[in-house]
Protein backbone atom coordinates (compact mmCIF):
# COMPACT_ATOMS: atom_id res chain seq x y z
CA UNK A 1 0.00 0.00 0.00
CA UNK A 2 1.14 3.52 -0.67
CA UNK A 3 0.10 6.44 1.49
CA UNK A 4 2.80 8.73 0.16
CA UNK A 5 4.86 6.43 2.34
CA UNK A 6 8.28 5.06 1.71
CA UNK A 7 9.73 2.02 3.47
CA UNK A 8 8.19 -1.32 4.30
CA UNK A 9 4.66 0.07 4.11
CA UNK A 10 4.92 1.00 0.45
CA UNK A 11 3.74 -1.96 -1.66
CA UNK A 12 1.93 -0.20 -4.46
CA UNK A 13 0.84 -2.48 -7.26
CA UNK A 14 -1.65 -1.13 -9.72
CA UNK A 15 -3.86 -3.97 -10.92
CA UNK A 16 -6.28 -1.93 -12.86
CA UNK A 17 -6.60 1.66 -13.88
CA UNK A 18 -9.98 3.14 -14.70
CA UNK A 19 -10.32 6.68 -15.95
CA UNK A 20 -13.63 8.52 -15.98
CA UNK A 21 -13.20 12.01 -17.34
CA UNK A 22 -10.76 13.57 -14.89
CA UNK A 23 -11.14 10.95 -12.15
CA UNK A 24 -8.54 8.21 -12.06
CA UNK A 25 -9.00 5.13 -9.92
CA UNK A 26 -6.15 2.75 -9.19
CA UNK A 27 -6.98 -0.53 -7.48
CA UNK A 28 -4.01 -1.91 -5.57
CA UNK A 29 -3.46 -4.75 -3.10
CA UNK A 30 -6.00 -3.95 -0.43
CA UNK A 31 -5.99 -0.29 -1.35
CA UNK A 32 -7.77 1.97 -3.76
CA UNK A 33 -6.40 5.29 -4.93
CA UNK A 34 -8.63 7.93 -6.47
CA UNK A 35 -7.18 10.98 -8.18
CA UNK A 36 -9.28 13.90 -9.28
CA UNK A 37 -9.16 17.55 -10.20
CA UNK A 38 -9.62 19.73 -7.13
CA UNK A 39 -11.29 22.49 -9.16
CA UNK A 40 -14.45 20.33 -9.22
CA UNK A 41 -14.41 19.53 -5.54
CA UNK A 42 -13.65 22.17 -2.91
CA UNK A 43 -11.29 21.25 -0.10
CA UNK A 44 -14.15 21.10 2.41
CA UNK A 45 -15.95 18.59 0.20
CA UNK A 46 -12.80 16.44 0.06
CA UNK A 47 -12.51 16.63 3.85
CA UNK A 48 -16.18 15.77 4.25
CA UNK A 49 -15.91 12.74 1.96
CA UNK A 50 -12.72 11.55 3.66
CA UNK A 51 -14.35 11.90 7.07
CA UNK A 52 -17.19 9.59 6.03
CA UNK A 53 -14.68 6.77 5.38
CA UNK A 54 -12.52 7.32 8.44
CA UNK A 55 -14.36 4.79 10.60
CA UNK A 56 -13.96 1.85 8.21
CA UNK A 57 -10.85 2.77 6.17
CA UNK A 58 -7.41 4.22 6.66
CA UNK A 59 -7.53 7.41 4.62
CA UNK A 60 -4.62 9.42 3.27
CA UNK A 61 -4.79 12.66 1.31
CA UNK A 62 -1.98 13.89 -0.89
CA UNK A 63 -1.33 16.09 -3.84
CA UNK A 64 -0.91 14.17 -7.07
CA UNK A 65 0.19 17.07 -9.19
CA UNK A 66 -0.88 20.53 -10.18
CA UNK A 67 -4.48 20.95 -8.97
CA UNK A 68 -4.89 17.20 -8.56
CA UNK A 69 -5.64 15.43 -5.32
CA UNK A 70 -4.98 11.81 -4.43
CA UNK A 71 -7.10 9.98 -1.88
CA UNK A 72 -5.91 6.55 -0.76
CA UNK A 73 -8.25 4.20 1.08
CA UNK A 74 -7.43 0.91 2.80
CA UNK A 75 -10.12 -1.10 4.55
CA UNK A 76 -9.57 -1.53 8.30
CA UNK A 77 -11.11 -4.95 8.61
CA UNK A 78 -8.13 -6.73 7.08
CA UNK A 79 -10.41 -8.52 4.64
CA UNK A 80 -9.83 -7.84 0.93
CA UNK A 81 -12.04 -4.84 0.31
CA UNK A 82 -14.10 -4.26 -2.79
CA UNK A 83 -11.92 -1.50 -4.19
CA UNK A 84 -14.27 -0.57 -6.99
CA UNK A 85 -17.16 -0.19 -4.56
CA UNK A 86 -15.03 1.96 -2.25
CA UNK A 87 -13.92 4.13 -5.15
CA UNK A 88 -17.50 4.53 -6.33
CA UNK A 89 -18.68 5.41 -2.85
CA UNK A 90 -15.91 7.96 -2.49
CA UNK A 91 -16.80 9.60 -5.79
CA UNK A 92 -20.49 9.74 -4.83
CA UNK A 93 -19.60 11.17 -1.45
CA UNK A 94 -17.38 13.81 -3.07
CA UNK A 95 -20.22 14.86 -5.34
CA UNK A 96 -22.72 14.87 -2.47
CA UNK A 97 -20.48 16.92 -0.23
CA UNK A 98 -19.72 19.44 -2.99
CA UNK A 99 -23.44 19.80 -3.73
CA UNK A 100 -24.25 20.20 -0.03
CA UNK A 101 -21.65 22.96 0.29
CA UNK A 102 -23.08 24.71 -2.75
CA UNK A 103 -26.62 24.60 -1.30
CA UNK A 104 -25.38 25.84 2.08
CA UNK A 105 -23.60 28.76 0.40
CA UNK A 106 -26.71 29.67 -1.61
CA UNK A 107 -28.97 29.60 1.44
CA UNK A 108 -26.56 31.11 3.94
CA UNK A 109 -28.21 34.54 3.82
CA UNK A 110 -31.69 33.08 4.30
CA UNK A 111 -30.56 30.87 7.19
CA UNK A 112 -28.86 33.80 8.91
CA UNK A 113 -31.95 35.97 8.44
CA UNK A 114 -34.27 33.32 9.93
CA UNK A 115 -31.89 32.67 12.80
CA UNK A 116 -31.53 36.34 13.66
CA UNK A 117 -35.33 36.80 13.55
CA UNK A 118 -35.81 33.80 15.82
CA UNK A 119 -33.23 35.14 18.25
CA UNK A 120 -34.81 38.59 18.09
CA UNK A 121 -38.23 37.10 18.90
CA UNK A 122 -36.79 35.10 21.76
CA UNK A 123 -35.44 38.28 23.29
CA UNK A 124 -39.05 39.18 24.33
CA UNK A 125 -40.96 42.48 24.29
CA UNK A 126 -39.07 45.79 24.53
CA UNK A 127 -38.20 47.03 27.99
CA UNK A 128 -39.22 50.36 29.58
CA UNK A 129 -35.98 52.06 28.60
CA UNK A 130 -36.45 50.95 24.99
CA UNK A 131 -40.07 52.15 24.99
CA UNK A 132 -39.02 55.51 26.40
CA UNK A 133 -36.30 55.79 23.80
CA UNK A 134 -38.84 55.28 20.99
CA UNK A 135 -39.79 58.43 19.10
CA UNK A 136 -43.61 58.32 19.25
CA UNK A 137 -45.71 61.43 18.53
CA UNK A 138 -49.02 62.26 16.77
CA UNK A 139 -47.58 61.52 13.38
CA UNK A 140 -45.92 58.22 14.28
CA UNK A 141 -48.53 56.91 16.73
CA UNK A 142 -50.47 53.88 15.58
CA UNK A 143 -53.98 54.16 14.14
CA UNK A 144 -56.91 53.01 16.29
CA UNK A 145 -59.74 52.26 13.84
CA UNK A 146 -61.59 50.01 16.35
CA UNK A 147 -61.37 52.55 19.14
CA UNK A 148 -59.47 50.17 21.42
CA UNK A 149 -57.51 52.99 23.01
CA UNK A 150 -60.72 54.96 23.82
CA UNK A 151 -62.37 54.81 27.25
CA UNK A 152 -65.78 53.07 27.58
CA UNK A 153 -67.54 56.29 28.52
CA UNK A 154 -65.97 58.14 25.65
CA UNK A 155 -67.00 55.44 23.25
CA UNK A 156 -70.57 54.67 24.47
CA UNK A 157 -71.82 57.75 26.45
CA UNK A 158 -73.10 59.73 23.51
CA UNK A 159 -74.55 56.66 21.87
CA UNK A 160 -76.42 55.79 25.11
CA UNK A 161 -77.70 59.35 25.49
CA UNK A 162 -78.87 59.30 21.90
CA UNK A 163 -80.67 55.99 22.51
CA UNK A 164 -82.39 57.40 25.61
CA UNK A 165 -83.48 60.44 23.60
CA UNK A 166 -84.79 58.18 20.86
CA UNK A 167 -86.70 55.98 23.35
CA UNK A 168 -88.44 58.92 25.05
CA UNK A 169 -90.62 60.03 22.11
CA UNK A 170 -91.62 56.39 21.54
CA UNK A 171 -92.76 56.11 25.15
CA UNK A 172 -94.70 59.33 24.82
CA UNK A 173 -96.30 58.10 21.65
CA UNK A 174 -97.28 54.76 23.21
CA UNK A 175 -98.64 56.53 26.25
CA UNK A 176 -100.77 58.78 24.10
CA UNK A 177 -101.97 55.85 22.03
CA UNK A 178 -102.79 53.92 25.23
CA UNK A 179 -104.70 56.92 26.48
CA UNK A 180 -106.59 57.17 23.26
CA UNK A 181 -107.47 53.50 23.09
CA UNK A 182 -109.67 53.42 26.25
CA UNK A 183 -111.47 56.34 24.93
CA UNK A 184 -112.02 54.58 21.73
CA UNK A 185 -113.02 51.47 23.59
CA UNK A 186 -115.20 53.51 25.80
CA UNK A 187 -116.72 55.11 22.83
CA UNK A 188 -117.25 51.71 21.31
CA UNK A 189 -118.64 50.22 24.52
CA UNK A 190 -120.77 53.18 25.21
CA UNK B 1 11.03 2.01 9.83
CA UNK B 2 7.93 3.48 8.24
CA UNK B 3 7.83 7.01 6.91
CA UNK B 4 4.52 8.78 6.45
CA UNK B 5 4.30 12.02 4.52
CA UNK B 6 1.58 14.55 5.28
CA UNK B 7 1.05 17.28 2.73
CA UNK B 8 0.82 20.68 4.40
CA UNK B 9 -2.19 21.68 2.30
CA UNK B 10 -4.25 18.83 3.72
CA UNK B 11 -2.86 18.27 7.20
CA UNK B 12 -2.57 20.62 10.14
CA UNK B 13 0.78 20.56 11.95
CA UNK B 14 -0.89 20.76 15.35
CA UNK B 15 -3.10 17.79 14.49
CA UNK B 16 -0.03 15.74 13.56
CA UNK B 17 1.68 16.73 16.81
CA UNK B 18 -1.38 15.67 18.76
CA UNK B 19 -1.57 12.35 16.92
CA UNK B 20 2.10 11.64 17.63
CA UNK B 21 1.59 12.38 21.34
CA UNK B 22 -1.44 10.11 21.43
CA UNK B 23 0.35 7.16 19.83
CA UNK B 24 3.71 7.70 21.54
CA UNK B 25 3.16 4.77 23.96
CA UNK B 26 2.92 2.32 21.04
CA UNK B 27 5.88 3.31 18.83
CA UNK B 28 8.83 5.69 18.54
CA UNK B 29 8.27 8.70 16.33
CA UNK B 30 10.56 11.19 14.64
CA UNK B 31 9.04 14.34 13.17
CA UNK B 32 10.60 16.27 10.31
CA UNK B 33 9.50 19.35 8.46
CA UNK B 34 10.11 19.37 4.72
CA UNK B 35 9.18 21.79 2.00
CA UNK B 36 5.50 21.12 1.30
CA UNK B 37 4.83 18.77 4.16
CA UNK B 38 5.53 16.97 7.39
CA UNK B 39 7.35 13.67 7.66
CA UNK B 40 6.69 11.26 10.52
CA UNK B 41 9.01 8.28 10.92
CA UNK B 42 7.54 5.40 12.87
CA UNK B 43 9.75 2.80 14.51
CA UNK B 44 8.48 -0.21 16.42
CA UNK B 45 8.84 -0.56 20.16
CA UNK B 46 9.39 -3.86 21.96
CA UNK B 47 6.11 -5.47 22.96
CA UNK B 48 7.08 -5.54 26.64
CA UNK B 49 7.27 -1.73 26.47
CA UNK B 50 3.75 -1.52 25.06
CA UNK B 51 4.84 -1.53 21.43
CA UNK B 52 2.43 -2.43 18.63
CA UNK B 53 2.69 -3.23 14.92
CA UNK B 54 4.32 -0.10 13.44
CA UNK B 55 2.31 -0.30 10.21
CA UNK B 56 -0.92 -0.36 12.22
CA UNK B 57 0.27 2.49 14.43
CA UNK B 58 1.26 4.51 11.34
CA UNK B 59 -2.14 3.92 9.73
CA UNK B 60 -4.05 4.83 12.90
CA UNK B 61 -1.89 7.92 13.37
CA UNK B 62 -2.65 8.94 9.80
CA UNK B 63 -6.40 8.66 10.39
CA UNK B 64 -6.24 10.49 13.69
CA UNK B 65 -4.22 13.32 12.13
CA UNK B 66 -6.73 13.64 9.28
CA UNK B 67 -9.73 13.57 11.62
CA UNK B 68 -8.19 16.16 13.89
CA UNK B 69 -7.28 18.35 10.91
CA UNK B 70 -10.88 18.25 9.66
CA UNK B 71 -12.27 19.03 13.11
CA UNK B 72 -9.87 21.95 13.53
CA UNK B 73 -10.69 23.22 10.05
CA UNK B 74 -14.43 23.14 10.81
CA UNK B 75 -13.97 24.77 14.20
CA UNK B 76 -11.96 27.57 12.61
CA UNK B 77 -14.58 27.98 9.89
CA UNK B 78 -17.49 28.22 12.35
CA UNK B 79 -15.54 30.69 14.50
CA UNK B 80 -14.91 32.84 11.42
CA UNK B 81 -18.60 32.78 10.42
CA UNK B 82 -19.64 33.71 13.98
CA UNK B 83 -17.24 36.65 13.89
CA UNK B 84 -18.61 37.73 10.51
CA UNK B 85 -22.23 37.56 11.70
CA UNK B 86 -21.38 39.42 14.93
CA UNK B 87 -19.64 42.25 13.07
CA UNK B 88 -22.82 43.91 11.63
CA UNK B 89 -24.46 43.86 15.09
CA UNK B 90 -21.48 45.70 16.53
CA UNK B 91 -21.60 48.20 13.68
CA UNK B 92 -25.34 48.83 14.15
CA UNK B 93 -24.98 49.07 17.92
CA UNK B 94 -22.27 51.71 17.88
CA UNK B 95 -24.42 54.58 16.48
CA UNK B 96 -27.02 53.94 19.18
CA UNK B 97 -24.37 53.93 21.83
CA UNK B 98 -22.98 57.18 20.48
CA UNK B 99 -26.48 58.70 20.52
Amino acid sequence: MDYGVSGTLAVHTADEEVSMSDITTVLGEGTVTVEFDESFYPKDAIYGAAYVFIDRCYVHLDRAGDKRVRVTLRAKSGKPADGEALAGELQNELLGQAWRLSIAAENRQLIESITSRALGGAAGPPGLDELLAMDIDEATAFDDPLGIAMSWEEKYKKKGAADEGADAPKADASASSDAAEPNAAGEKSS
Amino acid sequence: MIEVRFHEEFYDGFAIDEAVKLYAPYANFTLKREAGGFIVQVEGKPEDQGGADPSLVAAELMNYALGKTIERSRAAESAASETASAAPETASASPGEAA
